[in-house]
């Protein structure tokens, strides 16, 4: 929500296709970008798009601040939704970088994969991932999805494992977000792995207001949240195990058009990726959901007090 | 665009799409239920009002600028602070709709009262009817065509709206449209669009039915 | 619910941005509203079998709720700018039509015939002298359609976009009501001056509706 947000609303569907077309200036010292058309580069700038979600918006000001240390021109654009929206508007153009979760991307992308360790996961990606966009390396930090409930739920009902939910089938009501509903790591994956059909789902939203909320009212049984989400803790929620493995590893991982990955994007990115923890990363969201500091505040903070803002420019 | 609209027949006439509590049917009567019961609640407090001020002839400077005011109310920001107020209930979506509805409804009437003749009002007055004879046997009567226009205006207005009850959670056609958005499931965003375009239609056809019918044995 | 007053003063270069952001939809969406409107306006008025059709086809689409507008324009603009005023546009065409075709309509046929006897052409009769008289119908439309868009353009925010509607959005995610209560106040402070300065172009636009007052 600031001014580079607001000029990049505007403008980024005029000069994205311009700039591309006049992008002859630098060779590129990466040598392996994407397969065919040669390396991209940043050299005109990069529009990181970010989801509906508030850490969301922290790794994209994160990514923001470091490339922005880096030499790289950014705009962020926050809030454009779920998954579903964004990778068809990095595919389109509209935005090039977007901070992404491992096992929910390849989910999205392969509903049926089966890699769970982060290195199969990574190269699953490659393949699955749709010609002009690629993975960077991942990152340190993981934020899984978690499914949850109160410790008067979990007492009365016996729930400790994802598995223990079968045995109330067609009883309990899930709240999620909507786009939930018919994600391998969400309903499908549920009713698949574990058997589970629950009496109705709820669309709410990614760990925000509604889903907790409701949670909270006693409006649903069972709430999918993040694991990076402070008020787990501070509510005492109890979230189900997952011993079947159904909820692969949701490390950080940037997603980026061919287009615009150079070394420069690629080494500022790992090295945000090599510092930033799961502990820092869920502070940093908790100081915007609760201390009500701006995203983009919070996360040049952060990365100025890692000196990760001592770039090259 | 012809494969969006093929697939919106195959999603209309499923029947499977038509049951359950996230079926057609059961989120059309919800959608209806909203929509009815704020432009109800709109009347009640919009039609004494415009009465009032249409009978009297104070507060004409209020009502016209009530009305550009709550055109002016953007939705999505009242039904988001009536949720940070009052939690998840059905608050934010009853007041935002509501809002939306009374000004169309206190202007519409007062413009209806202000058409009555004058001189009708005198010859009311000069055979001896009390005041509020001549705001119920005259006045409102021959208003009553422009009251209902602007009754048949607040509804379709709020039939367009109540999708905003999707947003905090609740039911109702806009459902398919925000899970379509979050699902990027355009067939389903088209199929809840076309259902609220259908019933705004329908209601609007049968309000202006009864209008006619109304109207239909009096002179003039 | 408290306001965090130093939120604000902290963050007045935002809430300006988004502010000019808001207004350029807003007032782009009018333009070419205007400009759709003011042709298919002649349209209907002169031929008479499509006037229904036209004045009841932007009356559906006045019955679309916003949001499936946005959401059905993504394959065809994507996240941009232009989603957002297309969609806008779509709504201001209900009244800029109707009250066009009202304020064509208004115009006295003796009026007309004595510019074309006088040997005026038609296009010319059509632009300087039915349009101007049909100016205070036409502008009351474009008020109604202004301020309708200033409200509506918030609605954008569930695709990224919507001007100061991104606070209702950051407020509701964070369970923060000082940005959203500063949203829906900018909001109306815009559509309140935004009219008042359109009542005062349609003053100096046609002078002759004064004289007549003042008669």
């Amino acid at each position: 929500m600031n001014r580079r947000t607001l000029l990049g609303g505007l403008f980024a569907a005029a000069s994205v296709p311009a700039l591309a077309a006049c992008g002859s200036g630098i060779t590129s010292l990466d040598g392996q970008g994407s397969v065919g058309s040669g390396a991209g580069s940043s050299k005109n700038g990069i529009t990181i798009g970010t989801a509906n979600f508030t850490e969301n918006q922290v790794l994209g000001y994160l990514y923001a601040a470091v490339l922005e240390a880096a030499g790289v021109k950014t705009t962020v654009r926050p809030n454009l939704g779920t998954r579903e929206i964004l990778i068809p508007a990095l595919k389109g153009g509209d935005i090039d970088l977007l901070p992404e979760y491992q096992g929910a991307l390849l989910h999205y992308l392969a509903p049926k994969a089966t890699a769970t360790e982060e290195g199969e996961m990574q190269n699953a990606l490659a393949i699955a991932l749709p010609q002009g966009l690629q993975v960077l390396p991942y990152g340190m930090a993981e934020d899984s999805d978690a499914f949850a409930v109160t410790r008067e739920t979990a007492e009365k009902y016996g729930l400790r494992t994802l598995a223990d939910l079968a045995k109330h089938n067609g009883k309990l009501i899930l709240g999620a977000a909507p786009e939930v509903k018919k994600r391998e790591v969400g309903v499908v994956g549920l009713k698949d792995v574990y058997g589970v059909e629950f009496k109705e789902f709820k669309s709410l939203d990614s760990s925000g207001p509604l889903v907790k909320g409701a949670l909270k009212k006693g409006d649903v049984d069972v709430a999918n949240l993040f694991t990076t989400d402070t008020d787990i803790q501070t509510e005492g929620w109890v979230v189900l195990t997952d011993p079947k493995n159904l909820i692969p590893g949701q490390h950080v991982v940037p997603l980026i058009a061919d287009r615009r990955a150079d070394s420069t994007v690629r080494k500022a990115l790992a090295e945000l990726g090599n510092v930033l923890t799961t502990e820092d990363l869920t502070e940093l969201n908790r100081q915007v959901d609760k201390d009500k500091k701006d995203p983009e505040d919070v996360a040049r903070a952060y990365a100025e007090k890692k000196g990760l803002t001592k770039g090259s420019s | 665009m012809y494969e969006l609209f093929k697939n919106l027949g195959a999603w209309l006439v499923s029947g499977e799409q038509w049951s359950g509590p996230d079926g057609i049917a059961h989120r059309l009567a919800e959608h209806l239920q909203y929509s009815l019961l704020a432009t109800l609640i709109a009347a009640a407090i919009a039609l004494p009002v415009g009465l009032l001020i249409g009978h009297t002839g104070r507060g004409a400077f209020l009502a016209i600028n009530l009305s550009s005011f709550g055109r002016a109310l953007p939705t999505v920001g009242l039904v988001v602070l009536v949720f940070l107020a009052s939690g998840l209930s059905m608050w934010p979506v009853y007041v935002a709709l509501v809002a939306l509805a009374v000004p169309a409804i206190v202007t519409n009437t007062y413009a209806g009262m202000t058409a009555v003749d004058p001189e009708v009002k005198d010859a009311a007055r000069g055979q001896g009817m009390r005041a509020h004879q001549v705001l119920f046997q005259v006045e409102l009567p021959l208003a009553l065509p422009l009251i209902m226009t602007g009754l048949r205006l607040a509804l379709i207005q709020v039939v367009a709206t109540a999708t905003i009850a999707a947003y905090v959670s609740f039911g109702g056609l806009g459902r398919y449209v925000f899970d379509g958005l979050a699902q990027r499931d355009l067939v389903q965003v088209l199929g809840g669009a076309v259902l609220v375009a259908v019933i705004a239609v329908v209601l609007d056809l049968a309000l202006s039915a009864l209008q006619r019918a109304l109207f239909r044995h009096r002179p003039a | 619910m408290t306001i965090e007053w130093s939120w604000i003063s902290g963050h007045a270069g935002d809430l300006a941005a988004l502010t000019v952001s808001h207004l350029q939809a807003a007032l782009s969406a009018v333009f070419f509203g205007l400009l759709i409107s003011l042709p298919l306006a002649v349209v209907a008025h002169r031929i008479r079998p499509l006037r229904g059709f036209l004045l009841g086809l932007s009356n559906v689409f006045f019955t679309i709720p916003s949001i499936a507008i946005f959401v059905l324009l993504l394959p065809v603009s994507g996240l941009t700018r232009t989603t957002t005023v297309i969609g806008l546009t779509v709504y201001t065409l209900v009244v800029l039509l109707r009250n066009t075709v009202e304020g064509l309509d208004s115009v006295p046929t003796r009026t007309k015939e004595a510019a074309t006897a006088m040997g005026t052409r038609p296009l010319r009769v059509l632009l300087t002298v039915e349009l101007p008289l049909a100016l205070p119908v036409i502008m009351a439309g474009v008020r109604i359609a202004t301020v309708m868009s200033i409200s509506l353009v918030s609605v954008a925010t569930y695709i990224g976009d919507g001007g100061l509607g991104q606070l209702f959005t950051d407020g509701f995610q964070r369970n923060f009501p000082t940005p959203v209560l500063v949203g829906v106040a900018l909001t109306l402070l815009l559509a309140l001056v935004a009219d008042a300065l359109l009542v005062a172009v349609q003053h100096v636009l046609t002078p002759w509706t004064r004289q007549k007052r003042g008669a």
